[in-house]
């Protein structure tokens, strides 16, 4: 793979990427030592994404696996930032609505909460606009299993948004 | 609160943008590691030439020397090979034995079969002597003493 395919491939999915991998690490210097991560071994193994069928879908899951493995290795260091209250990072754009900011924060501190793999389901769900069959692809689990994470994750949500959520309506 | 405006109330929360200076650092990084993983890697020797170059350094100072010992060496093969092949015709010419050796043979001979006879007969005789009694008699002798 030459410069300008890499190049293309920032351009068409790193966004994507980002997005979903700081929902996962809720951390922005973790975020973007995955993403870095990812192209390396796109440029390094140039033949990658030829035997993927969907390039959004294959690096979704490339993301997936390397957030998953490095919330695995960083276990005992996650739970010393909880202790020491450093504060997660937004997966949501900021904005200047004082009641959107509210939802917005705590929407993200709701997701934050919740198990990785509801989130990642929820995550494609919801802001990539993927079917429980395409989710299930691309995760790597049963159509089901996403189905009943999804139910799950966005049940804990409305609970626990429900009061600011009526309130803002 | 229906689930579906929910759902849609958060699918309409627009994600943060990824940080504009990130795209050029990243493909920067990216692009150099393909070129260090596109230099050619280093040739490691094979055994066999390894093999070979460490017998060029032990011959070299004196490769003809080295020549003519394995032309030796050779040459003591050959004349091993060659004194394999004589036929074996010495236990053939060998001469017949002389009648007194063979008289004697016969004399050890007949012996021979008398010591063996005379072991047999004793053997019978042993054999017959041992009447062995079933095992009721014999609690019955001691019940008895």
């Amino acid at each position: 793979m030459r410069g300008p395919d890499l190049r293309r491939l920032y351009d068409e999915h790193a966004q994507a990427l980002y997005a979903f991998l700081l929902n996962l690490t809720c951390n922005e210097s973790d975020t973007r030592d995955l993403l870095q991560n990812i192209f390396v071994k796109l440029a390094r193994d140039p033949d990658l994404l030829n035997r993927a069928r969907d390039e959004r879908a294959f690096l979704i899951r490339l993301a997936h696996n390397a957030a998953i493995d490095l919330m695995r290795r960083r276990g005992t260091q996650d739970k010393t930032r909880e202790l020491f209250g450093i504060e997660h990072v937004s997966p949501f754009a900021p904005t200047r609505d004082p009641d959107q900011h509210a939802f917005r924060t705590a929407l993200a501190e709701a997701l934050a909460g919740l198990p990785a793999d509801q989130r990642a389901v929820i995550h494609l769900k919801l802001w990539e606009g993927l079917t429980f069959e395409e989710i299930a692809t691309t995760l790597g689990i049963p159509p089901n299993t996403a189905a009943s994470r999804y139910r799950y994750g966005l049940d804990k949500l409305r609970e626990r948004l429900r009061p600011l959520y009526e309130e803002i309506k | 609160m229906k689930p579906e405006d929910f759902e849609h109330e958060l699918r309409r929360q627009p994600l943060r943008q990824v940080p504009g200076e990130w795209r050029k650092e990243i493909l920067t990084t990216a692009e150099s590691a393909a070129v260090t993983r596109r230099a050619p890697p280093a040739i490691r020797p094979s055994w066999l030439s390894t093999f070979n170059s460490q017998l060029s350094i032990l011959l070299w100072p004196h490769p003809k020397a080295w020549a003519g010992l394995a032309a030796i060496w050779l040459l003591i093969l050959a004349a091993d090979f060659s004194m394999r092949d004589q036929p074996p015709g010495v236990a053939e010419k060998s001469a017949p034995p002389s009648p007194e050796v063979m008289v004697e043979l016969r004399q050890q001979q007949r012996m021979l079969v008398e010591l063996i006879g005379s072991r047999d007969e004793h053997a019978a005789v042993r054999s017959k002597s041992y009447v062995p009694q079933p095992r009721s008699d014999w609690r019955f002798e001691i019940l008895r003493a």
